[in-house]
């Protein structure tokens, strides 16, 4: 058995980006789009974690407290963007929100 | 026992982020991303980054999947459960996905190999380092939650009257 | 060549830390959850088992509301207003997810001479922000439970 160093969790933190981003280019629901956006930033947060586990410096996890911070902002506005966007169009696909306007 | 867990959090946490991107209920994604994010607080334990997977169970799973669960029963659920994915765009998807693991190999494949070293990234030395070198964005971050909650409330001005 | 090319350098310079002492603390964690999991378990277990078998009508899936018959089903609307809070929380939880860190390292740093004060003011400038937005929150509405009368209301 080969012992986990740090490209196995680039390797792992790699796959679960692309698997945010196939979801994001795959769904057409506003709502999963953005579940999987915060898969894509998980993704960026195990990356930067294991960095900083492998260079012995933890500048890395206060970045992913930031990042966790910003997301959480970045989710409440967006759900109400979504939510104010709903009650206005009745519908959360974005395939039909074609234009820049409420 | 550090590489078993390893093996057994990432293939868990990598099955159920497949299955957030593949559900056709919104519900069950939800449901799968709370279960990717403990996963993923396990592997940040195997990385010593104690602080850091306690957040993560406290603000991912615990806060912010509460309000997309509350978004979700907000929202209509039954015409989302007959849409069908569309084969162009499922290609598609797999396609990028796929290049851009191509490429993380290539900087994967050259990579220094070195040991670990033994930094604990617990809530002690987070903090230290958090209210002393990054005491301006930790000052920057209430300024962008206080942007976050004005434009909340502006957002959803229409329902307040 | 394997496909993975770390394999064989990587078992050389990989100097194992000893994990299984930081990994010990997680036990009581993990027992936990395996608790947690084998209850749930066994209670859906109990019920298949020692429930009564037989005749299902329709009326006995429908969901236990205090003996009252059920009006619609929970898939329905729920009012914005919940939405509004459910937002607020997660931006005054964050707030309060700065306060861990900061509470465990106040009193080493506070006797620091090179930060002395500044742990303490930064701080309250972090919270004075935060407490602008609570009271723009609070100003706006954004808190009350029932919609606003305009008007008090005459006394009957």
């Amino acid at each position: 058995m080969i012992p986990v160093v740090l490209p196995h969790y680039l390797v792992v933190s790699a796959a679960l980006f692309s698997l945010g981003l196939a979801g994001v280019i795959i769904r057409r629901n506003a709502l999963v789009i953005f579940m999987s956006l915060e898969l894509m930033l998980n993704a960026a947060n195990l990356a930067l974690a294991a960095f900083s586990r492998y260079n012995g410096s933890l500048h890395g996890h206060v970045l992913v407290f930031f990042i966790i911070t910003v997301a959480a902002a970045e989710v409440a506005v967006g759900l109400a963007i979504i939510v104010a966007l709903f009650r206005r169009r009745k519908s959360v696909n974005v395939d039909e929100l074609t234009s820049m306007r409420l | 026992m550090h590489d078993q867990l390893f093996w057994f959090f990432s293939i868990a946490m990598l099955l159920s982020g497949l299955l957030v991107i593949l559900s056709r209920n919104p519900v069950n994604s939800a449901m799968f991303l709370v279960v990717a994010m403990c996963f993923m607080a396990g592997l940040f334990v195997l990385l010593e980054a104690h602080f850091l997977a306690i957040i993560q169970i406290l603000v991912y799973a615990g806060a912010v999947m509460v309000l997309f669960l509350f978004v979700i029963m907000f929202l209509d659920l039954k015409a989302e459960r007959r849409r069908r994915f569309r084969i162009l765009t499922f290609g598609g998807g797999i396609i990028v996905a796929a290049a851009f693991m191509v490429k993380v190999h290539d900087v994967v494949e050259d990579m220094p190999l070195v040991a670990a070293k033994g930094v604990a990234g617990t809530t002690e030395a987070v903090g230290r380092l958090l209210f002393t070198r990054y005491l301006l964005p930790f000052e920057v971050a209430s300024l962008l939650l206080l942007v976050a909650v004005v434009g909340v409330v502006l957002l959803s001005k229409r329902d307040l009257k | 060549m394997t496909d993975f090319p770390l394999a064989f350098d990587a078992a050389r310079s990989y100097r194992r830390v000893n994990v299984s002492a930081e990994l010990s603390q997680y036990i009581p964690v993990g027992l936990l959850i395996l608790i947690a999991i084998a209850f749930a378990a066994g209670m859906l277990l109990a019920s298949t088992a020692l429930g009564q078998k037989g005749r299902r009508p329709a009326v006995k899936d429908t969901p236990y509301e205090c003996g009252m018959i059920p009006v619609g089903d929970a898939h329905m609307r729920f009012p914005v207003k919940f939405h509004i809070v459910a937002t607020l929380f997660i931006l005054f939880d964050i707030e309060v997810v700065f306060l861990y860190p900061w509470a465990v390292v106040f009193k080493p740093l506070l006797k620091d001479p090179q930060t002395g004060m500044t742990i303490f003011t930064s701080m309250l400038t972090f919270l004075g922000i935060l407490f602008v937005g609570y009271v723009y929150c609070w100003k706006k509405g954004a808190l009350d439970w029932a919609p606003r009368r305009e008007t008090p209301q005459p006394p009957a």
